[in-house]
């Protein structure tokens, strides 16, 4: 099978991420040919089983490589927090020129750039994997899953449970740390409070049935202002998935 | 007339080049970088400093605990905060372990397909597939120290102002030093492939580090001592580029690998010190490919620096302990080598929230250095090499600055 990895505007870490999946990389390998992947390869391919996005449409540019990959793969992924919810570059609420002005000083956009958006604001995507940045475990059993025909699992438990399996002490019940465990969707492992520290909300909100005015409010109760909330909240995921 | 290249590849990020020709002549070189705004500044003004260096740590993945450390060392300058020893080097050991991440990535995965002539590492491991593997076993290293003393391999949020929300354990830094020790055998090996590089991409004449190895209070170059970036370093932004363009004292400049080792030579390990002699003449004729030399020569320095480290700590012991950090007012600097050079996160706090922020990337310093060398190439090359081959040495040259282009395209106006 053929894949191809398309990064857009972002920090590389979606991209970076694959290769650190060191000796399972030739696992992968032994079903998947990287056509293309400008991080790594020099290569250039044409037609894709398996197309990785990753970062989000911020410039014209952009939009140019994701509606090729779209075109070109069958299978489209969209990889990230960054891709699928828009991540941190998006999450400045502020009307695009201002934003512009504010960094480069003149009210020109020369370089065509766009409002940062999540790439499934543009086009349909077969798989989204969040994660600011995603478990490389999580792609490397979707990309063999595919590989074998089967449709990949998707996590729908929060961070939480992931605390609770691992006996981690609770950050926000005994330590009063703002975390956003309750609500985020799971699959890191409680990566963050692991570290006895809060969980930043970096795989996005917990589709379906949560409670994201219980957790605000538990969040006012320990202290912390609304305006200190809502940024909080709207880190990572300005756009509702 | 205009060449334009493709999108390079090989590095981290979006960027291509454009080379104008008039008259038969290569007249200028514009490094275009494509990745898009990301508005890092603005995203911090009106935050917590508490949430700010995990925010930051998300502008590169590559190097996020350079972005973590440079903000948390701010942060604390501006609130008065001094850490013990233990944490400095524990914080230390942490940039050690990116330097290994990021050097072992760039030399054997980005780099090693040119030298023997293969697209990618991929293909290349089917004839060298020991080298390869190598360069993983370095990389996987280097990333084991950023998950113990970062929280996670990329964007861990474990480094915070006064200290870490979880610290290792006895155990931890035990398996650092002994593996350490393995690699360096390794890492040698290294140095001797990457001594055969060849010289291109023109030379570079100013330096410029921090003065320390790996953190410092202020800058240093090959013509002053301790000054601050503010001084001496002008950005200027481009309107062909998300990236804006650094001068000091308006000429450009080269940050990283081989900086440091001309720069700071006396702060290298035994064996790093050693093969830096050995190459000495070949790194100050300051040719921008040798700095592919420059940091296999460091991927010794941080291995042999990692045991060290480790075994201080062990010697010493340490009570894992944090100094509490009072949310307050105040500016300061945080002045960090990141792998690919320097990087300065720069803070205004009022109330314990931020209200200025500036940050600057070794890929933006060395922004204008990178049009240089690929204009020095162009003109040696354009008229006497198909125009593939001047291409691909263009793709090369800008490879060996190693740059880290999302890196580069998020400044606030100062
Ligand atoms: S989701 Fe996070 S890790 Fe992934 S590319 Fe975006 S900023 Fe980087
Ligand atoms: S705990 Fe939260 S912030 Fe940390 S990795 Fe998991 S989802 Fe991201």
């Amino acid at each position: 099978m053929k894949l191809g990895v398309f990064e857009l505007t972002d920090c590389g870490g979606c991209a970076l991420n694959f290769l650190f999946l060191y000796e399972r990389l030739f696992d992968v390998l032994e079903f998947y040919e990287i056509e293309e992947f400008h991080m790594t390869t020099s290569l250039e391919g044409r037609h894709f089983d398996v197309g990785l996005v990753t970062g989000t449409v911020s410039s014209h540019r952009d939009l140019e490589v994701l509606r090729e990959a779209r075109n070109r793969s069958d299978y489209l992924i969209a990889l990230g927090t960054c891709a699928t919810h828009g991540c941190l570059q998006a999450s400045v609420e502020l009307p695009l020129k201002e934003k512009l002005k504010a960094v480069y000083g003149d009210e020109g956009n020369p370089m065509r750039a766009l409002d940062p958006k999540p790439i499934v604001e543009y086009v349909t995507v077969d798989l989204a994997i969040p994660g600011c940045p995603y478990d490389k475990n999580e792609l490397f059993q979707a990309l063999i899953d595919i590989a074998k025909g089967i449709e990949p699992v998707r996590p729908d438990y929060p961070v939480c449970l992931e605390c609770k399996l691992n006996e981690y002490e609770c950050v926000l019940v005994k330590k009063g740390l703002p975390c956003l465990g309750p609500i985020t969707l799971g699959g890191c492992n409680a990566a963050c409070p692991r570290s006895g520290l809060g969980c930043i909300g970096c795989r996005g909100p917990l589709p379906g049935e949560v409670n994201p005015a219980g957790e605000f409010e538990v969040l006012k109760g320990l202290g912390y202002d609304e305006e200190y909330i809502m940024r909080k909240f709207k880190t990572f995921a300005r756009w509702e998935p | 007339m205009i060449i334009e290249t493709r999108e390079f590849t090989r590095v981290e990020g979006n960027g291509k080049a454009e080379i104008v020709i008039e008259g038969n002549e290569v007249k200028d070189v514009r490094v275009k970088i494509v990745e898009g705004p990301r508005f890092f500044e603005l995203l911090t003004l009106g935050r917590d400093f508490w949430d700010v260096p995990d925010l930051e740590a998300r502008i590169c993945a590559i190097c996020y605990l350079s972005h973590s450390v440079a903000s948390v060392l701010a942060i604390e300058r501006a609130l008065g905060v001094e850490v013990p020893e233990e944490t400095r080097l524990l914080r230390e050991l942490g940039l050690i372990g990116e330097l290994i991440e990021s050097h072992a990535l760039h030399l054997y995965l980005l780099v090693a397909p040119d030298l023997f002539g293969y697209p990618d590492a991929i293909r290349l491991a089917t004839k060298h597939g020991e080298l390869v593997k190598e360069g993983i076993a370095l990389k996987a290293f280097g990333n084991r120290i950023r998950d113990l003393i970062g929280g996670r391999e990329i964007h861990g949020i474990n480094v915070k102002p006064g200290g870490f929300g979880r610290w290792p354990g006895r155990e931890e830094l035990e398996a650092i030093e002994r593996e350490a020790k393995a690699l360096l055998t390794v890492a040698k090996r290294a140095v001797r492939l990457f001594s055969g590089i060849g010289e291109y991409g023109g030379r570079a004449e100013l330096f410029v580090a921090t003065d320390g190895y790996l953190t410092g209070d202020s800058l240093v170059s090959n013509v002053e001592r301790n000054f601050h970036y503010f001084e001496r370093i002008e950005e200027r932004p481009l309107v062909y580029s998300f990236a804006k363009q650094s001068l000091y004292n308006g000429k450009p400049f080269l940050v990283g690998s081989l900086a440091r080792l001309l720069l700071k030579a006396e702060s290298l390990t035994p064996t790093a010190k050693r093969l830096f002699e050995e190459n000495r003449g070949r790194l100050e004729a300051g040719w921008v490919s040798y700095n592919n030399l420059a940091q296999a020569i460091e991927l010794v320095y941080a291995l042999e620096r990692a045991g060290e480290i480790a075994k201080t700590l062990l010697d010493k012991g340490f009570e894992p302990e944090n100094v509490p950090v009072e949310a307050g007012d105040g500016e300061g600097i945080g002045y960090v080598e990141a792998p690919r050079g320097v990087l300065v996160h720069h803070y205004r706090i009022a109330g314990g929230k931020i209200e200025y922020s500036n940050i600057i990337t070794p890929t933006a310093f060395n922004h204008a250095m990178m049009e240089g060398a690929l204009l020095w190439e162009a003109r040696n090359l354009y008229g006497n090499a198909p125009e593939d081959e001047l291409l691909r040495r263009l793709e090369e040259t800008v490879r060996a600055f190693d740059p880290c282009i999302s890196c580069s395209v998020h400044f606030v106006r100062g």
